[in-house]
């Protein structure tokens, strides 16, 4: 027997041999796992088969000798057989060139692929799980909703506690604060609250029916205060006499008119996280990123913080 | 000639070198041309604006916060329209960053405000808790370096025909013209006048007054800049 057989079958049992002691080593062997058992066999037949091929060309390098009609050209006296091309070569060469035109046409055609197309798709995927997942939330849950959404993006201005840290922001807690109206009355306002072009007058065009004049300072400061504590103390006259034709009994708002200044609710918060906002303590951008629900949501939570 | 470019191992590699510039060329160049034109609605930066990216880049914002955002659902949730390389058409060096210690910061100007970054920038863990962002109340004393910024204006409108003075394209259809100085007292004339508009948005009475008496302290150049980042 010649000599590298020898050496070949030596390797082969040392390897299962090595194979058969880690594992059997290890805790629990192999444990009746399927990926154990298979990660085993394919460590065994790649030894045999590794060995095989490495004996079959090493034998082959050791006994065969070059034969065949040399071509014309040489490279420094390197030459080359004109020999037929070997068969399973020759097959694999064709294969590929069929399985080429396939991968280019029909697999996997030039150009299939964008990154982009695989995020909209992406979007698309989520957008309608989204929907179909929360079509139908409301109450507790739309609340809960809200918090989160609230915590992601309002709090950075507003705070975690809603109360607009120390007055960088509006405070959520309450309606409206009393630095605000004195400010919309002072310089109107057009903020779309409605969800449409609806400005609200400055003082020069606010007129107090009661006392038959403009609206004064005296009085801008009592409804300020009156408006600010929900309709509550002094100024119920003034607020009659000048408010209500717009903003309605107890400041409720009225559609297509004004807006409601006694609570918040969610279709107002939903359309100034829509359009932004610009009140007496600054801008507020908007957030059109967030979709319907999740702005439904937030107003729903915003509303049930000063309740 | 095969032979021959066999037997001449230099020519031929000089054969292979054309071939495959050649097709880089005509496949890539176009492409990337088109690519990085600038996007409708992509403004140059006017004069505070660009010597408020002289105080990003002074200060190292890039080193904790990136301007790129990636075509990724949880990326544009946070921070709006992935990045198109058109937008960065006017940024010269870009700063897209390569670490996010801070977030992204390519279209803070959607969603924070003057008067934010002002709070913000003189305490950030007062405005976000557990923010590990130092204070910057430096920028508050310091004053912005306005003729740099309008040296860098020339330099880009001759050499790179950045189209100061003239009408771009905006999203809504408009056209929005930003100027660029005559002369660096006129510059420093128009930063001024920028000040004035984002001064009247912040609260700091020093800075208020500093730019009332003709001074532009660099939080106002930097809230400039960032908020021109759409």
């Amino acid at each position: 027997m010649n000599k590298l057989y020898l050496w070949g079958i030596i390797i082969i049992a040392v390897m299962l041999g090595a194979t058969y002691l880690s594992v059997g080593g290890s805790k629990g062997g192999l444990n009746g796992d399927i990926v154990n058992i298979l990660a085993v066999t394919g460590a065994v037949s790649l030894v045999t088969i590794t060995v095989f091929v490495v004996v079959k060309y090493v034998r082959q390098m050791q006994v065969d000798s070059a034969s065949g009609e040399l071509a014309d050209e040489n490279w420094d006296g390197i030459g080359e057989y004109k020999n037929e091309l070997p068969t399973g070569w020759a097959v694999m060469f064709l294969l590929l060139m069929v399985w080429g035109m396939w991968y280019f046409t029909i697999g996997y055609p030039v150009n299939a692929y964008s990154q982009i197309g695989e995020y909209n798709e992406d979007v698309a995927v989520h957008n309608s799980k989204f929907e179909a997942k929360h079509k139908n939330i409301t109450g507790d849950k739309l609340v809960e909703m809200g918090e989160s959404v609230f915590l992601a993006e309002c709090k950075v201005c507003h705070g975690i506690n809603a109360d607009g840290i120390n007055g960088a922001a509006a405070n959520l807690n309450k309606r409206i604060d009393e630095k605000s109206v004195k400010h919309v009355i002072e310089h109107g306002s057009n903020n779309k609250l409605l969800g449409m072009e609806m400005p609200m007058p400055d003082r020069n065009g606010l007129f107090n029916a009661s006392t038959g004049a403009l609206i004064t300072d005296a009085e801008i400061a009592t409804v300020s205060k009156y408006v600010a504590n929900g309709m509550k103390g002094d100024g119920a006259e003034i607020f009659a006499g000048t408010c209500v034709s717009c903003h309605g009994e107890g400041g409720i708002g009225m559609d297509s008119v004004a807006p409601n200044i006694a609570k918040f609710s969610p279709a107002l918060v939903s359309t100034v996280l829509t359009n932004g906002k610009k009140g007496v303590i600054g801008i507020m951008p908007k957030f059109d990123r967030l979709n319907d629900k999740q702005k439904e949501a937030v107003g729903a939570y915003i509303t049930s913080l000063s309740k | 000639m095969f032979h021959w470019l066999e037997k001449h191992p230099f020519f031929f590699a000089v054969g292979v070198f054309l071939v495959i510039s050649f097709a880089g060329l005509i496949e890539i160049l176009p492409n990337f041309a088109q690519a990085s034109r600038p996007v409708i609605g992509t403004a140059p930066y006017s004069t505070l604006e660009l010597a408020g990216r002289h105080v990003y880049i002074k200060n190292s914002c890039n080193a904790c916060h990136s301007q790129l955002i990636r075509p990724f659902k949880s990326e544009t949730d946070r921070y709006g329209h992935y990045s198109l390389s058109g937008e960065y058409a006017y940024d010269r060096p870009f700063l897209w960053g390569s670490k996010r210690t801070g977030p992204d910061l390519m279209r803070v100007g959607n969603y924070r405000t003057t008067d934010w970054h002002e709070n913000h920038m003189k305490n950030p863990a007062s405005v976000v808790p557990g923010s590990v962002m130092p204070a910057y109340r430096w920028l508050f004393t310091n004053n912005t370096d306005i003729n740099t910024a309008f040296a860098e204006q020339l330099t880009v409108a001759q050499h790179f025909s950045v189209p100061y003075n003239q009408p771009v394209p905006m999203k809504d259809g408009t056209t929005k013209v930003v100027k660029m100085g005559s002369s660096v007292a006129n510059a420093n004339a128009i930063a001024i006048e920028e000040a004035k508009v984002i001064a009247a948005d912040m609260r700091d009475q020093d800075v208020k007054d500093a730019v009332a008496r003709g001074e532009i302290p660099e939080i106002v150049a930097l809230i400039a800049y960032l908020n021109s980042l759409k």
